[in-house]
């Protein structure tokens, strides 16, 4: 019956996002090495590593939510936050109990605040049942407001040398450290989709709540914990930052959230949930970077690159919003 | 079961539903900072507060219609970026071209700066009606497309030398004390309480919102009452754009950065329900009145500015909370 | 824009049956390569109601969406009052008088009654609503109707049986030729069916032509006129029903005897494993419920749709919240219910809405039969890993067993055909070991073939010593199926027959008796 046509559809259709995005960053490296050569440099090509590691992160933290069919509009102020808090803790706590364990406490409080923010999103979507956009719009500003305020809105100087080195400079076997970290990321957050229960339960209720329920699985319990994985893998992103910046900035993550979203989707999840796998990120995070790394080195004046982003924003909601209706 | 399908309820409860607690927060608010700080009750204040509210509640007119036909328009902010730059840069133009009457260069620049507003609520509708895009999507990605024109367009550095009539009389200009701008927002109040309540357009973006496929099967062309929300919307932003630029006597890229943030409270605190379909005008006048007011005393309390978002954000999740538990408990009764 | 302007079948003089209202000749349809409806033949006359009879999926639904402009057809011929149409829109063909009931509601949950009933049609004048015209305007209809509406209420605050009435008065608002009925009565009460049976009859004594979708006997009895009978997108055959028997329907329906399509299945009672005592639920939608069911025996729950058969599953399995009462399974007592209890318990629910309750659409045959049974050490590891070769072998083994017919493992459900989609919640529930299944309407949308597939491996499992409860609104598949059939009306048990005693009439006269009930209503008896 039709189920034939369906077939054939359907292997082509699983085929092509697999295809298009590798073959699309390609086509993007080449475009700008043509024009210019050192898009292709070593050091260029590890900036677009490290660059892409560090985005990496936020688009997988989107990636987790969006499964559920939800949202999270406060990895920016997330990362914020992150980045203001842990570097004040070190700066005060390096004194008192010397370089190694301010960086550790440092570190340390930055994860927690991931863990509370994602908790507290969680509490709200998953017990609340509130809108997850409504929900994190509301906790975005809250924590930017949170960073700027115990900030007074200024940066924070004198990390300690050793915290940049530790989560930025270091190079192991070649690799850039937040590669390295972006690698075992990845892999941990590919295994925890794909090989077990919370993974599998994440797509099913993304695709139906109902459906999930009715299989007695624990919704809620669930989808908390996906608000949590997402508040902590921003806030390991807005810990690499910080030490990429060498700074506690107020407003690293302010570009973070449409971008972490143009990621994701871009890469093939479904805002209507329920689908997208590790390679979202991987290819969505490499796609933005490389176009704008490339845009730069072509000096492409600052304020038109959104524009490209944009543009291309919307292509790949169109693409999606293509996919859904076909199946 | 009796034949009767109304759930009997209690006068109160009545009132309660249709009005819901809003007045009373507000009055309530009122009262407080009154009594907190009596500065709130000058005259000068008062209008300042009605000012702040008539902007919030132009934009977030727009905001509502967007939501009710199920929507969101996240790009209200950079159309308003937009239009400051564009009509800063028309009537600019126009003057360097040689025109004398400056009325004649107020009343086409403003023309002109709203062309590209509605060119951005255009193409939001479209894609979101026609192709079918999530608008989270589309109205995020004609955000950063808009602010980055705008951006590019100034280069980063404000416009000036636009018409003192337009900087000083729109801008600063006032009729029986109170700014052109509260007049504004009480004509865009009036005209769609009307649409809202004694036409039938206004039922459609109910109805599309409501349920599109019940609506696409009574015969409504559902497609063109979604496209129309968002070009009204990008209407009233782009208007509200005038008057920010007027009032600053600059166009700028960075106008409206809060605005996307602040008209969706104002939609979702004034009850417009994000599932699309509910709606009233008149309860998102309120809304904008009571976040205005919640700001100047704020400000009257020397609140850091930098605690105001946190206030709001802190105020939207309760309001949705609100709303969801009153939901549910509706849901329980049927 | 008043009622009485368009109307162009005003030629044709009321009350003459032999004019055709609608004629269908030849006409074919396809959505890809699914042929929906083949060489579909139809006429319809003014003062009859003519019913459309058919399995799910038979094509009545298409047919009913192409003469109401839904839909378009690839080819063949459509008359309607004469007048051979290549293209009609909704719009249009609600103009000629053609109103349209579906059995999926068109109405804007957050707006009243009487902006629903005037939804499209608004009466206004000088571009401004009439709303005291409008307002009188539904009095008068709901009152010709006899439904006891608020108008002002808003339609999410009304039950589903008044919904419905809804719906049917705005079919009714405006002047209209034809009616076209889409199983009106699937959540009406019978009280309110007989309501609505009366008002049918009324207008075809005014002349209306009415196309009434359904595949429940005893309406078809008491109604039609006229049958049609639809098998897979085919024209079967147009009878008179005074001609005509059930037997012979069902038989041209189904294309066998009933005889050779319900199995028979041993009857061999053990002991109890689910029980009910004196159950009452929250949304008082099933009201002192008591049965117990035993392994290796069907219990059939019978009854219209919206009599509260369906809630009673959804009870035992925790989908409905129990108000007072006990639910007990084999000596425990399930307190706080929940799917997930129910489960642990040996429950097993295969729910009939399938899309949204029951098969995650997007995901993998994997996922969804496997998706109940995640605790399982079978399928994975300390409720932590998944176990993924077991699960692929499970369901490779269930695609044989069950005959699935899929593209492949890792097609997504949604891919599936009805049946196939219901066999897929079936090996849902054979993923772990259950002691009670709980049928909710298990063939609905479902093909023939698909039908005895499942009807078989109910005969297995009861066979096997499980216990099996089907809540069916077919009445054939109740009665053909169970040992025991409990009839529900309005929330309550009003009848238990056993055994032989399981007869037609004898259901029939439990679904319909009013003897001692509603003494508060005193209209809409059923006149047989």
């Amino acid at each position: 019956m039709s189920d034939q046509t369906q077939v054939s559809g359907h292997s082509l259709r699983a085929i092509g996002p697999h295809l298009l995005l590798p073959l699309a960053i390609v086509a993007v490296v080449a475009f700008f090495a043509l024009l210019q050569p050192a898009m292709l440099s070593g050091d260029n090509i590890a900036n677009i590593m490290k660059q892409s590691s560090l985005f990496f992160f936020v688009a997988c933290a989107q990636l987790v939510v969006i499964i559920t069919r939800g949202f999270d509009l406060s990895v920016g102020a997330n990362v914020s936050l992150v980045s203001v808090a842990s570097s004040m803790v070190m700066t005060a706590m390096i004194p008192v109990f010397g370089t190694g364990l301010g960086i550790v406490l440092g570190v340390g409080i930055g994860l927690l605040i991931g863990v509370g923010i994602g908790a507290m999103n969680g509490l709200l979507v998953a017990y609340g049942r509130i809108n997850p956009f409504i929900v994190t719009l509301a906790t975005m500003s809250i924590f930017t407001g949170v960073a700027t305020t115990i900030s007074g809105g200024f940066p924070i100087f004198n990390l300690p040398e050793a915290f940049s080195f530790a989560f930025n400079q270091m190079i192991i076997l070649m690799l850039p450290i937040p590669l390295i970290i972006a690698g075992v990321v990845a892999y941990g957050l590919h295994f925890s989709l794909t090989k077990t229960v919370h993974g599998r339960v994440l797509y099913v209720l993304g695709d139906s709540n109902e459906v999930a329920l009715v299989a007695g699985r624990r919704v809620k319990e669930h989808l908390f914990l996906a608000y949590v994985t997402s508040g902590v893998l921003a806030s390991v992103a807005g810990l690499l930052m910080t030490a990429q910046t060498g700074s506690g900035e107020p407003n690293l993550g302010t570009s973070l959230v449409l971008n972490s979203i143009a990621a994701a989707v871009i890469g093939g999840a479904s805002l209507r949930g329920g689908s997208g796998g590790i390679l979202a990120p991987i290819y969505g995070a490499l796609l933005i970077v490389c176009l704008s790394i490339g845009m730069n080195l072509q000096q492409i004046n600052g304020s038109l690159q959104p524009v490209v982003i944009g543009a291309i924003l919307i292509f790949g909601a169109a693409l999606d919003a293509l996919r859904t209706r076909e199946r | 079961m009796t034949a009767h399908a109304a759930i009997p309820e209690s006068r109160t409860s009545k009132v309660l539903k249709a009005i819901g607690i809003l007045p009373f927060v507000l009055v309530l608010t009122c009262v407080l900072l009154a009594l907190y700080e009596p500065r709130f009750l000058r005259v000068s204040n008062l209008i300042n507060v009605l000012r702040n509210a008539s902007f919030l509640t132009i934009i977030s007119a727009g905001q509502m219609l967007v939501i009710i036909v199920g929507g969101f328009d996240i790009s209200v902010g950079a159309i308003v970026a937009l239009t400051s730059v564009s009509s800063a840069l028309s009537m600019v133009g126009l003057s360097s071209m040689g025109i004398e009457s400056a009325g004649v260069i107020v009343l086409l620049g403003c023309l002109m700066g709203l062309v590209p507003a509605l060119a951005v609520g255009i193409a939001n509708g479209f894609l979101v009606s026609v192709l079918k895009i999530s608008p989270f999507m589309v109205t995020i990605g004609t955000m950063t497309i808009a602010v980055g024109i705008a951006g590019y367009v100034t280069g980063g550095t404000p416009i000036y030398d636009m018409p003192e009539l337009f900087t000083r009389e729109i801008g600063r200009g006032k009729f029986l004390r109170l700014p052109y701008i509260v007049y504004a927002a009480a004509l865009v109040l009036a005209l769609l309480w009307f649409m809202q309540n004694q036409t039938r357009l206004g039922r459609y973006f109910y109805a599309v919102g409501g349920n599109e496929k019940a609506s696409r099967l009574t015969g409504l062309n559902t497609r063109k009452y979604i496209w129309l929300a968002y070009v009204l919307s990008a209407l009233l932003a782009g208007i509200v754009g005038l008057f920010l630029t007027a009032r600053v006597g600059s166009g700028e890229a960075t106008l409206g950065s809060n605005l996307m943030l602040e008209s969706i409270s104002v939609a979702v605190i004034g009850g417009v329900a994000l599932k699309g379909g509910v709606g009233r005008i008149q309860m998102v006048a309120l809304s904008a009145i009571f976040l205005a007011v919640l700001s100047n005393g704020m400000s009257l309390a020397r609140i850091d500015s930098k605690y105001h978002i946190i206030i709001i954000g802190l105020v939207i999740v309760f309001a949705v909370a609100a709303e969801s538990f009153r939901e549910s408990r509706r849901n329980k009764h049927v | 824009m008043t009622s009485t302007t368009t109307k162009p079948g005003a030629a044709i003089a009321p009350g003459t049956s032999d004019a055709a209202l609608i004629e269908i000749a030849h006409l074919d349809k396809s959505y890809g390569a699914f042929k929906a409806l083949e060489d579909m033949q139809f006429e319809l006359r003014a003062g009859e109601v003519h019913v459309l009879f058919g399995e799910n999926g038979a094509g009545k639904s298409t047919l009913i969406q192409i003469i109401c402009g839904v839909q378009p057809f690839d080819s063949g011929s459509y008359r309607l009052f004469g007048e051979t149409l290549s293209s009609l829109t909704p719009a249009l063909a609600h103009a000629k008088g053609v109103s349209v009931v579906f059995q999926e509601f068109s109405l804007i949950p957050d707006m009243t009654v009487e902006e629903n009933l005037f939804l499209g049609h608004e009466i206004t004048s000088g571009g401004r609503l009439a709303k005291s015209a409008m307002h009188k305007k539904v009095q008068a209809v709901l009152d010709r109707l006899g439904f006891h509406l608020d108008s002002s209420a808003r339609v999410s605050t009304l039950r589903r049986a008044h919904q419905q009435m809804v719906e049917i008065a705005k079919a009714l608002l405006w002047d209209c030729q034809v009616l076209i009925l889409d199983e009106p009565t699937a959540s009406l009460t019978d009280h309110e069916a007989a309501q609505l049976f009366d008002i049918i009859e009324q207008l075809r004594s005014e002349g209306l032509g009415i196309v009434y979708v359904s595949h429940r006997m005893p309406e078809i009895s008491r109604l039609a006129d006229r049958v049609t009978v639809l098998r897979d997108g085919k024209f079967i055959a147009t009878v008179n029903k005074a001609d005509t028997s059930e037997k012979e329907l069902v038989q041209l329906m189904t294309g066998r005897t009933f005889d050779e399509f319900f199995p028979h299945i041993q009857r061999n009672p053990g002991d109890t494993v689910l029980a009910f005592r004196d159950v009452t639920l929250q949304s008082g939608l099933a009201e002192n419920i008591s049965f117990s069911v035993r392994r290796g025996e069907v219990l059939g729950f019978a009854g219209l749709a919206g009599c509260g058969k369906s809630e009673v599953l959804r009870a035992a399995f925790g989908l409905e919240a129990v108000e007072t009462g006990a639910i007990t399974t084999g000596g425990t007592k399930l307190d706080n219910n929940s799917p997930r209890k129910a489960l642990n318990n040996r429950i097993c629910y295969l729910p009939s809405d399938r899309a949204t309750e029951g098969l995650a659409m997007h995901q993998s045959l994997i996922a969804n039969s496997t998706i109940a049974a995640l605790d399982d050490p079978v399928f994975s590891l300390g409720n932590m890993l998944l176990n993924r070769r077991a699960e692929t072998s499970f369901t490779e083994k269930m695609i044989d067993k069950l005959k699935i017919r899929t593209p492949g493992l890792h097609a997504k459900a949604d891919q599936l055909s009805g049946g196939n989609k219901q066999k897929l919640m079936i090996a849902r529930g054979l993923s772990r070991e259950f002691d009670v299944f709980l049928f909710d309407e298990p063939t609905v949308g479902v093909d023939i073939q698909a039908k005895l597939e499942i009807y078989d491996v109910i005969k297995t499992l009861t066979e096997e010593g499980k216990a099996v409860v089907i809540a069916s609104s077919e009445l054939a598949e109740v009665m053909h199926m169970s040992h025991r059939v409990i009839v529900m009306r309005e929330g309550e048990i009003v009848g238990e027959l056993d055994g032989d005693a399981v007869t037609e009439n004898a259901l029939l006269s439990h679904f319909f008796d009013h003897g001692d009930q509603d003494t508060d209503q005193p209209q809409g008896h059923p006149t047989s």
